[in-house]
């Protein structure tokens, strides 16, 4: 398999642009590269949906919250979630954060771990920095794409 | 040695007599490159781990395994393997213990016997990017003896009637077992798993109570989504997906 950088913000355009069409499959390729985004008629997308027209907090200041959360997401230092799951900030209830704000990071550290299911995905730093925001409480469910975290 | 399982030779056997972790040493061995197949079987740990950090108690005489794994998916896809863990390990125990043994898998990936917990399943996940790199599936099973005082009541094979199951045999099972249902998924999907699953779900469509990192809810446990999250109704039509919860007591009716 190649390696290369994923293109995160590509990715999100093309998930956007898919919703839009109601496509369930494009495939785009550039200098050598080439990304197919696909979703899954039967996904959890789908499975989402009505729980969210039932739950009773579906409102404008959820709306509001889910436009701040993508607007992160599309920022340079944005950590986002490589899974739809649960997160969290220590390895342990009760253990100390992984990492606070203002914190210095070094490339490969653990950041945040992310659950699905039994299967503990820990997020780690892809390159050195400093923590500028930490946008998941300990326990959130967190969606695929999601920003956690802002390094700078 | 008498006391080896017989294994496909797909795995890598590393047997040790008392390890920290087995997870922990798998994966280690994931991160310096070990091959797919790479089955860490201790005797015993020092260091056993449940979810969020609880102990899990690992006395001699009842199986600790680890298994390295480097499937070419998303990483996304990898909790589907949670459940095709649970249905192998199901299968073992259908195999070792009494046609009469009411098994059942409780979600995700614990396996009950008469409402008794007899073992559990806990993976870990490195990705590149978005593609995953490795995954350990770590699998406790009760043979000899089953803590007390645990949360969840739990019990053991010798306790539930197997007396004679050892845990080499135990593991081969499950090996055989194992790469059975992830030929199943690899050629069919997640769909034969999940039905299979839920065949066989713990309180399926009744009221379970769940404790989440942040809260604890009772409701009916409706369904499985297509990625294998819980569908928990809080009534009034309050549904919740849950992707990590540990499922403390069921109100069978």
């Amino acid at each position: 398999m190649a390696k290369f950088d994923i293109d995160g913000g590509l990715i999100r355009k093309l998930s956007k642009l898919l919703e839009e069409t109601d496509l369930t499959e494009i495939e785009f390729e550039s200098e050598g590269q080439r990304i197919r985004v696909a979703r899954n008629s039967g996904g959890y997308r789908e499975s989402y949906i009505p729980v969210a027209e039932t739950g009773k907090q579906a409102g404008t200041a959820e709306e509001q919250a889910e436009k701040t959360a993508s607007a992160k997401s599309d920022h340079p230092g944005a950590i986002t979630s490589p899974m739809v799951g649960t997160a969290y900030v220590a390895s342990e209830p009760e253990s100390p954060p992984f990492v606070k704000v203002g914190d210095k990071i070094r490339e490969g550290q653990t950041l945040i771990i992310v659950e699905a299911m039994k299967t503990m995905n820990p997020v780690l730093a892809l390159r050195d920095g400093t923590v500028k925001e930490i946008l998941v409480e300990n326990g959130d469910p967190v969606e695929f794409g999601e920003a956690l975290m802002i390094i700078e | 040695m008498e006391d080896n399982p017989k294994l496909d030779e797909l795995y890598h056997l590393l047997k040790l007599d008392v390890v920290g972790s087995t997870n922990e040493e798998a994966a280690r061995l994931g991160r310096e490159g070990a091959p797919a197949g790479t089955l860490v079987w201790a005797k015993s740990q020092t260091g056993g781990k449940g979810r969020r950090g609880r102990d899990w108690v690992s006395p001699g005489g009842n199986l600790y395994a680890s298994l390295l794994l480097r499937p070419n998916i998303l990483l996304a896809q990898a909790p589907e393997i949670s459940f095709v863990a649970a249905v192998a390990v199901f299968n073992t125990l259908c195999f070792i213990l009494p046609q009469t043994a009411r098994i059942h898998m409780k979600w995700p990936n614990d396996i009950i016997v008469e409402g008794h917990k007899i073992a559990g399943i806990l993976l870990e996940s490195s990705a590149q990017g978005e593609m995953l790199d490795w995954l350990v599936v770590g699998i406790g099973i009760n043979i000899a003896s089953s803590p007390d005082k645990t949360p969840f009541p739990a019990t053991s094979l010798h306790e539930s009637g197997a007396p004679h199951a050892k845990t080499a045999d135990v593991l081969g099972r499950f090996a055989d077992s194992f790469k059975r249902v992830m030929e199943t998924w690899t050629n069919e999907g997640f769909a034969p798993i999940r039905k299979r699953w839920l065949e066989f779900a713990w309180c399926l469509g009744e009221e379970i109570e769940v404790k989440t990192e942040q809260e604890t809810l009772r409701g009916v446990f409706c369904d499985i989504d297509p990625s294998g999250a819980l569908i928990l109704d809080l009534g009034g039509g309050d549904k919740r997906i849950i992707t990590a919860a540990n499922v403390i007591r069921g109100f069978p009716t």
